[in-house]
């Protein structure tokens, strides 16, 4: 199967599974709403009546931070427990949903129904976990490896860190290319829990790292399209989302609804290097 | 031989007008320095002699001369300095000292056996910082003294302000220094007599403005710079050059040696401007000149011109980080070269800064050790100006399009934020700030409560405060006192008793006192009444419809409550709901004050200080109330927050 046919095969099996995608950004949002709806009130607590909440608007005035005195550092720690929750159970959730994902990517036909699909998040979870966990693992020591031992060498040698900075941004492309490997491996990995029902996670790594030599270039080039594709587009979202500074309340809903549709071809995407190296490995 | 012939000339720019750097004196030129050292950059000493002289202005003989030794600040961890592990030296290599291995004055007269260390701050025996020299015979008012020195200087390390990293060398504060005598009214003091304080932890510096001779003999692959004007590079053969540097009217000398140095150059006006960077820093360096180049432009238009015709500045590199960001005057140093990214404007802050010391302590030469806010913090509040002017649109220190900060903002932060803010006053030296609120006083409140005087006096005639002040004092040693009587001499000359008398209760409050400002809305109401008129009727009361169109009138009521001990005439803006604007003013004095309106529109807002002049209040979100809040900016960061946190589980995860 050529290159393209197999990114075209995961884009369709990726967008025929829209319900699934649906149901993993309406937990996301419910996740992050509970967290942010207090940390909203709180802040409208904070400047009660006032109207200095008007620094706020067209970018945060650091300067106003002294004025909220000990409310400010509140704020900060209600938002930095708020976003350590939110990153744990998230992460809990992507690899529940993920289970259900890959057993719809990895069948022969047709689609999944929702029942389905949480029953067999349930049932990979674990396994998935666990790959999760592992692979992660992988690619924190790959990095440090990679970047940070030339970073801590690089400030022992010169004793400045800016004569290391080209061979750091040269490091920094090594690895970024090297990441769709480590990604390839663990999305063939869990295609192949998924499509075997086995729980035996070692096997399926070496499952994963055989489908990986098997056809080498084009699993990484596969996995590698789309990660290009997904970081331009991930970065073009944060920095309209950075820049942007609706002031009316209707705009500001509008600012809702596109932010949060991108989001949701974020999902997509993401789905769809699932749906891809699902196609790639068959 | 050579050592009389320098006297001489140096001699000679008081009497005659034999001028080599400038035009004509600036200052009274009442000490000078003609220093002959050699560099040994191993042992990291500096050998050499000097010949000093003071001439005696008073109109008393003068007995004994006080002199600054501040490299011994460096040689034990029982000096003032290092006592409490505030330094300590980096190996038995480290330590710094300056040793006098001879003392002559001018008639010959050997004076070993005539001078000792003194404490006169705290008492410290271990301090030897400050030298007491008693003299053969007293020098008569007008009269010259010379002494001629032999001396050693071994630089310390680590380098803090002063010392060697390797074959770096920041060499400040390095050779035996006068103090400064004062006479008698000469900053409201009482009688004659030397100011000369020892060298402390937040160390300051007083001295009067000299004329330097300075040559340096040291290895040839050395790269130098100085506050002086380079007059002679030669060539000795051996390996070794020496460099001779002139400079005058300026309070301080120090220079740099290092292999390392990357020299670049740009002139402004008359001013040949040198920056000394490293191979990091090359990248900063436009960005470092175009600051020293707005800094210069921004205080010759408001305060007055900067009259040397050369200007030095470092760089330097990390092994010499503990050099960066302090003044000579002539010669300054900045910090965070390469590594800072653009939109942070740190070291462009920190060179604005810098040079500013050029104008306050270095021009108007304030005694730094027993007033630091004088310099600090003047210069602080026109460093703020200059960056807020020059930079990101009024935000000169952070300028991102989610993220921005004023410098005037950052200085009035770390004021406002400071829990030890109300715990001493604004006057005090510069040792005896209590739990570490040197800087926080010294600069940050100072430039605060500057940053107010111009909001209550306005701008011009801030300005034209800081122009009378450098007309009256420049090359002098102004005092707090003095600062005061300038502002109170241009206030009253361009607004009368406007705000009294004379301004001594701003400073009373600001500076002398310890109090906080904090003005607030405490709340906004509106009673909703009928225009009936009563008819009075035996017991009976009935009332008539009056306008039938004006139906409804409001009483409104806005309240404003003073918070703090500082009492600062403050501007009440009022809308209604009509769109009508009113402006009030109150002098702030009662702890609270209502204002009362009635009328057929209500009031929908108010807000204390709108254009937000009284930088003191320590609280600005209380003032301001609003009977509706605009909740946008709270929805649009929840929005932010919502997407982020979903980015976040998204990308993070496998
Ligand atoms: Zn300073």
């Amino acid at each position: 199967m050529s290159l393209f046919k197999t990114l075209k095969n995961g884009a369709a099996a990726a967008a025929s599974s829209y319900k699934l995608i649906l149901l993993i950004w309406v937990t996301t949002l419910v996740l992050t709403l509970a967290v942010g709806y207090p940390l909203r009130s709180f802040l409208n607590m904070i400047f009660g009546n006032s109207m200095a909440v008007e620094r706020l608007n067209d970018g945060f005035d650091l300067g106003i931070t002294g004025d909220l005195g000990k409310s400010f550092g509140g704020l900060i720690a209600s938002v930095s427990a708020g976003t350590m929750l939110i990153g744990l159970v998230g992460f809990f959730i992507m690899t529940f949903f993920a289970g259900g994902l890959f057993r719809r990517f990895s069948l022969a036909w047709g689609g999944l129904k929702v029942s389905d699909f949480l029953r067999t998040s349930a049932g990979n979870f674990i396994p998935f976990l666990k790959i999760a966990l592992l692979l992660m693992l992988i690619i924190g020591a790959y990095t440090f490896i990679l970047t940070g031992i030339p970073i801590i060498a690089g400030l022992i040698v010169s004793g400045s860190p800016g004569q290391t900075g080209n061979i750091i941004y040269g490091l920094f492309v090594i690895w970024a290319l090297g990441l769709p490997v480590w990604l390839f491996v663990a999305d063939a990995s869990r295609r192949w829990i998924a499509a075997t029902g086995s729980r035996k996670v070692f096997r399926a790594l070496g499952a994963g790292f055989r489908a990986l030599r098997m056809r080498f270039w084009h699993s990484y080039l596969t996995v590698l399209a789309v990660v290009l594709i997904n970081a331009v587009f991930i970065l073009a979202l944060m920095w309209l989302a950075g820049t942007s500074t609706p002031e009316k309340g209707i705009t500001v809903f509008l600012f809702f609804v596109a932010t949060q549709a991108l989001f949701i071809i974020r999902l997509f995407m993401k789905a769809w290097r699932y749906a891809s190296v699902c196609e790639a490995v068959k | 031989m050579r050592g009389i012939l320098l006297v001489f000339l140096c001699l000679l720019p008081i009497t005659a007008g034999g001028q080599i750097v400038i035009d004509k004196p600036l200052s009274q030129r009442l000490t000078g320095y003609d220093i002959d050292v050699t560099l040994d950059p191993v042992k990291h000493t500096l050998n050499g002699m000097m010949n000093a002289w003071w001439v005696n202005h008073s109109s008393k003989p003068v007995g004994e001369a006080m002199m600054h030794m501040y490299l011994n600040a460096f040689s034990s961890s029982q000096s003032t300095f290092a006592s409490g592990g505030r330094w300590s030296a980096a190996g038995d290599d480290g330590w710094g000292w300056v040793k006098i291995s001879s003392m002559k004055d001018g008639m010959g007269n050997d004076l070993s056996g005539s001078y000792g260390y003194v404490s006169p701050d705290d008492g410290n025996v271990n301090d030897k910082t400050v030298l007491r020299v008693v003299l053969p015979e007293p020098v008569a008012p007008g009269d010259t003294l010379v002494l001629k020195i032999d001396f050693v200087s071994k630089l310390p390390s680590p380098i803090q302000r002063t010392g060697y990293n390797e074959d770096f060398h920041f060499v400040a504060q390095w050779f035996p220094k006068f103090g400064v005598y004062e006479t008698a009214g000469m900053r409201q003091r009482e009688a004659d007599g030397w100011n000369c304080h020892q060298f402390h932890p937040n160390s300051e510096f007083y001295s009067n403005h000299s004329v330097y001779n300075v040559s340096v003999t040291l290895p040839t692959e050395f790269v130098t710079g100085s506050g002086g004007k380079l007059m002679e590079e030669t060539d000795l053969g051996g390996g070794l050059k020496k460099v001779i540097w002139r400079a005058e009217d300026i309070v301080d000398f120090a220079w740099t040696a290092w292999p390392g140095y990357k020299v670049v150059t740009r002139k402004w006006n008359n001013v040949d401007i040198t920056l000394l960077t490293c191979k990091m820093g090359l990248s900063k360096a436009e960005n470092h000149l175009d600051a020293v180049v707005y800094a210069l432009e921004y205080l010759a238009a408001r305060v007055g011109p900067y009259p040397w015709p050369h200007l030095t500045f470092v760089d330097p590199p990390l092994s010499g980080s503990g050099a960066g960001g302090m003044e000579y005057t002539t010669l300054f140093t900045t910090m965070g070269g390469g590594a800072v990214p653009v939109f942070l404007k740190m070291p462009e802050m920190v060179t604005v800064h810098e040079f500013g010391h050029a104008y306050f302590m270095g021009i108007m030469a304030s005694n730094e050790f027993e007033e630091p806010w004088l310099d600090e913090g003047v210069n602080s509040y026109w460093e703020q100006r200059i960056m807020d002017h020059y930079y990101g649109g009024g935000y000169g220190l952070v300028q991102l399009p989610f993220l921005k900060m004023s410098d005037t903002d950052q200085g009035r932060l770390t004021y406002i934020s400071s829990p030890s803010r109300a715990i001493a006053s604004n006057d005090l030296p510069s040792w005896m700030y209590p739990h570490g609120t040197y800087s926080m006083m010294s600069y940050n409140k100072a430039a605060t409560w500057l940053h107010t005087l111009q909001g209550i006096i306005g701008d011009e005639t801030m300005d034209n405060v800081f122009r009378e002040y450098y007309n009256r004092w420049a090359f002098r040693h102004p005092s707090g006192r003095d600062f005061i009587s300038v502002v109170n001499d241009v206030v009253k000359s361009e607004h009368g008793d406007r705000f009294g008398e004379n301004m001594n209760w701003f400073f009373e409050q600001v500076l002398y006192g310890k109090g906080e400002c904090d003005y607030r809305v405490s709340g906004i109401t509106n009673y909703k009444i009928r225009s009936y008129s009563g008819v009075v009727d035996g017991d009976s009361v009935t009332y008539t419809r009056g306008d039938r169109r004006s139906d409804t009138l409001y009483i409104s009521r806005i309240s404003i409550e003073r918070l703090g001990d500082i009492m600062l005439p403050v501007d009440i803006l009022i809308r209604f709901d009509n769109g009508k604007e009113v402006l009030e003013t109150w002098d702030g004095k009662a702890s609270y004050r209502d204002f009362e309106y009635t009328g057929s529109s209500k009031v929908i807002w108010a807000k204390l200080d709108p254009l937000d002049r009284i930088d003191m209040d320590v609280n600005r979100i209380n003032n301001s109330w609003t009977l509706e809040p605009d909740r946008t900016a709270a929805r649009r960061m929840l929005n932010k927050f919502v997407l982020l946190m979903q980015m976040m589980i998204s990308v993070f995860t496998l």
